[in-house]
């Protein structure tokens, strides 16, 4: 029963010339050591966003909202918001992806200060807490305050929260990152480019492209420091978005030039898949444990302490590659082509506004889609499906590019059926992967000793075996879910939207 | 939520400050307590310096929930709230039977201003009435200090021979002794005795006779904030330690 709130500024001395009302005293502790601080969030700032604000501070983890402050040890097992010792922080912030680690945005050094009013018999009516917060750095200092209410007491609880609220001007909890650590911009992992169906096809693709090259290089440094397996991921969907762009925006560059951007940014992500097929491996282990009977346990484990061996060593190699003289010249490079769409050489569609280009171009690949989808029967091999798949991602790239031009409620109409497809999809090329390169590692690795990889042959056999009876199931799903994106409904606004005069 | 009351048929005996440290302690172990200060003569308000309530003072109080619920006082302690009452009996008869109803009105207006209490600590009147009669049949336990003299172990048989009169589960009620003089051979041997003869009644927390327990009129205060670490101090936690065991 409490409320918080962020003053700009510190609190000096107290600036109440008005002496409390009701026979009241505030009374004030004398101000506490300053200690160090860290305020933490994860590098997509969903606590920041939200309007929470996650302090560690001493041994403490201090949480604070609109509605008041909860606190627990800051004791914890690892950064991940699951790592975090059971408590009332941790059950307010259970909503985080669990892949997300928690980091520090910046550090500085903090004062708290306790108030109470009391009455004639030394009771305590109200109660506050303020902390002062000196960012290092060139951020500005902030005061959060924190009341507590207690029953019975309203009046008093007013008094001290009217005072408190007008002794400085106020900062939204949601201001309070980039306040105190101007230096560091929010990250997100899918950049708002603003345009219009007028803008040029060509200036469409450029700014979208650097914005894409701009979330790459945001997620270099995380990589490095391996804080989470989420900047690898980052990393490439950025990449891949990209090359996306250069073949599916076809006709905006010259042929040339469209070849040698690709060949470019397929060189930048060859050295990251291995990586991150270890990164999935490493995050499934327990889906992979739970397919296996007990018996076959130790060879997986065997079989996972090689893929962790593996995945340090591809990650200092990734890390020494990204710290690499050639590897930012190159993005310095890349950066500065997309910087001004006229020093891109045009091709044909270059000047067409992206309004008719873009409807044209998800038109054909939804009836591409279409196509495929509707000759899928139980005697279509395996690579069909995995043209549908490909052909489902386009289509579903194409639409978030371009999701600006369109309304987005009916946007998500017709995305959400699409991803329930394409979730059956990713998880049907999953299985099939994941059976060749399980079956290769078999081939290429060798543990210790005999025993050890007999063990581990075994347990890869039988992994296998459920892995290729799961990829059948997922396959069996493929038709019904595409029934369900094929309906009326879908096909009727997928014409309104896209399908124009012009583009027929 | 549990119903601990604080009864003692013989006054001076150590109850009301049973009463506010128990309450303390179960608090400070992150219990949600209600302290209700049910004895006229006690002061477990005075220990949190909490002015008595007029508007309690009204018979018909109960009758409206919301004015029943803004009595409640929030203490200097998290998680610890007292009734500063000196409610009347009939208000006291509707309040157990709803404290112990959990569908009742007073429980969901309770819940409905986040005063779910997890605990309620009774400070009881210090004689055998029909009033005591209820709390011995709402509470889940009763707490009894006994000091280990003749005369208190006169008072605990007549108590058990109430409960036994009267068909009420002598099980609920926990006896302590309180005020002990380790040093007097008379309560020495009380205690020895007592404890042979009534099995399983007794904690073995023992409360001494402390001058840091006189100092709560001084403080007001519970004895644990201004002399934790010493023997009274301690005391009382592990008296709380053996009653929550018992809930």
């Amino acid at each position: 029963m409490a409320e918080c709130f962020v003053l700009s500024g510190s609190v000096g001395d107290l600036p109440w010339a008005e002496a409390p009302a009701g026979g009241l005293r505030l009374v004030s502790a004398p101000e506490a050591e300053a200690v160090d601080f860290a305020l933490l969030d994860c590098f997509d700032r969903p606590l920041t966003g939200s309007g929470r604000v996650l302090i560690e501070a001493g041994a403490e983890l201090t949480l604070l909202t609109d509605a008041g402050r909860l606190a627990q040890t800051a004791a914890r097992a690892g950064n991940f918001p699951g790592d975090l010792a059971p408590g009332p922080v941790r059950t307010a912030i259970a909503d985080l992806p669990f892949l997300r680690s928690l980091l520090a945005l910046g550090r500085g050094r903090m004062v708290e200060q306790r108030l109470a009013l009391l009455d004639d018999q030394d009771k305590t009516q109200a109660r506050a807490r303020l902390w002062r917060l000196e960012p290092k750095g060139r951020g500005v200092a902030v005061t959060l305050v924190a009341l507590q209410r207690l029953r019975g007491y309203d009046a008093a609880y007013d008094q001290l929260a009217r005072r408190l609220r007008g002794a400085g001007p106020h900062l939204p909890l949601t201001a309070l990152a980039a306040t105190l650590f101007p230096g560091c911009p929010p990250y997100s992992a899918k950049p708002v480019v603003p345009f219009t169906a007028d803008s040029a096809a060509r200036s469409t693709a450029t700014a979208l492209i650097a914005a894409h090259l701009a979330v790459a290089r945001q997620n270099e440094a995380g990589v490095i420091a391996d804080i989470d397996t989420e900047f690898l991921h980052d990393y490439r969907v950025a990449l891949r978005k990209v090359r996306s762009i250069l073949s599916l925006f076809k006709g905006v560059y010259d042929p040339a030039l469209t070849d040698e951007l690709k060949r470019a940014f397929s060189d930048l992500m060859a050295p990251t898949g291995r990586l991150r097929d270890l990164d999935v491996y490493l995050l499934d282990r327990a889906f992979y444990f739970e397919l296996l009977p007990d018996r076959l346990h130790p060879g997986l484990e065997a079989l996972f302490a090689l893929f962790a061996a593996e995945r340090e060593r591809q990650l200092a190699g990734l890390s020494r590659r990204l710290r690499s003289k050639p590897y930012g010249a190159e993005m310095v490079r890349l950066q500065a082509v997309f910087a001004d769409p006229e020093r891109l050489v045009s091709g044909p569609a270059a000047d067409l506004p992206v309004g008719d280009f873009a409807r044209g171009l998800i038109w054909k690949r939804y009836r591409k889609l279409c196509r495929i989808a509707r000759e899928i029967g139980p005697e279509t091999p395996d690579h069909e499906i995995h043209m549908l798949r490909i052909n489902g991602k386009k289509l579903r790239y194409l639409m978030e590019f371009f999701a600006p031009l369109f309304p987005g409620k009916q946007m998500a109409k017709l995305i959400k059926p699409l991803k329930r497809l394409q979730d059956t999809l990713g998880r049907f090329n999953d299985y099939s992967v994941q059976q060749s390169s399980l079956a290769q590692f078999v081939e290429t690795h060798h543990a210790a000793d005999r025993v050890a990889d007999l063990a581990i042959a075994q347990s890869l056999g039988a992994l296998i075996a459920v892995l290729h009876q799961r990829q059948l199931e997922e396959r069996a799903r493929v038709q019904s879910h595409f029934a369900d994106f094929d309906s009326p409904a879908t096909r009727e606004t997928f014409r309104k939207l896209f399908h124009h005069e012009a583009t027929a | 939520m549990k119903i601990v009351a604080c009864y003692s048929n013989k006054g001076g005996v150590g109850k009301t400050a049973t009463a506010v440290n128990l309450a303390h302690a179960a608090a400070a172990s992150g219990l949600r307590v209600l302290l209700c200060d049910l004895d006229p003569q006690g002061a477990s308000g005075f220990y949190f310096r909490i002015k008595p309530s007029k508007k309690l003072k009204d018979e018909s109080f109960f009758k409206d929930v919301k004015r029943f619920i803004d009595a409640i006082r929030g203490s200097d302690f998290d998680n610890l709230d007292v009734l500063p009452a000196n409610m009347t009996f009939r208000d006291f008869d509707i309040f157990l039977s709803r404290m112990k109803n959990g569908r009742s009105r007073l429980k969901k207006a309770l819940k409905a201003v986040n005063a779910d209490y997890d605990v309620i600590v009774l400070d009881c009147p210090p004689n055998i009435s029909a009033l005591s009669e209820n709390v011995f049949k709402a509470a889940d336990r009763i707490v009894v200090p006994v000091i280990p003299t003749t005369l208190s172990e006169r008072t605990f048989e007549q108590l058990l021979q109430f409960f036994a009169d009267h068909r009420l589960n002598r099980r609920k009620l926990i006896a302590f002794f309180s005020m002990v003089q380790a040093r007097k051979t008379l309560h020495q041997d009380t205690m020895a005795r007592l404890r042979q003869l009534y099995a399983g009644q007794f904690l073995s927390a023992v409360i001494p006779f402390s001058t840091d327990i006189e100092k709560m009129g001084q403080h007001r205060a519970p004895v644990a904030t201004f002399a934790g670490s010493r023997q009274a101090g301690q005391a009382y936690g592990a008296l709380w330690q053996e009653v929550r065991a018992r809930l």
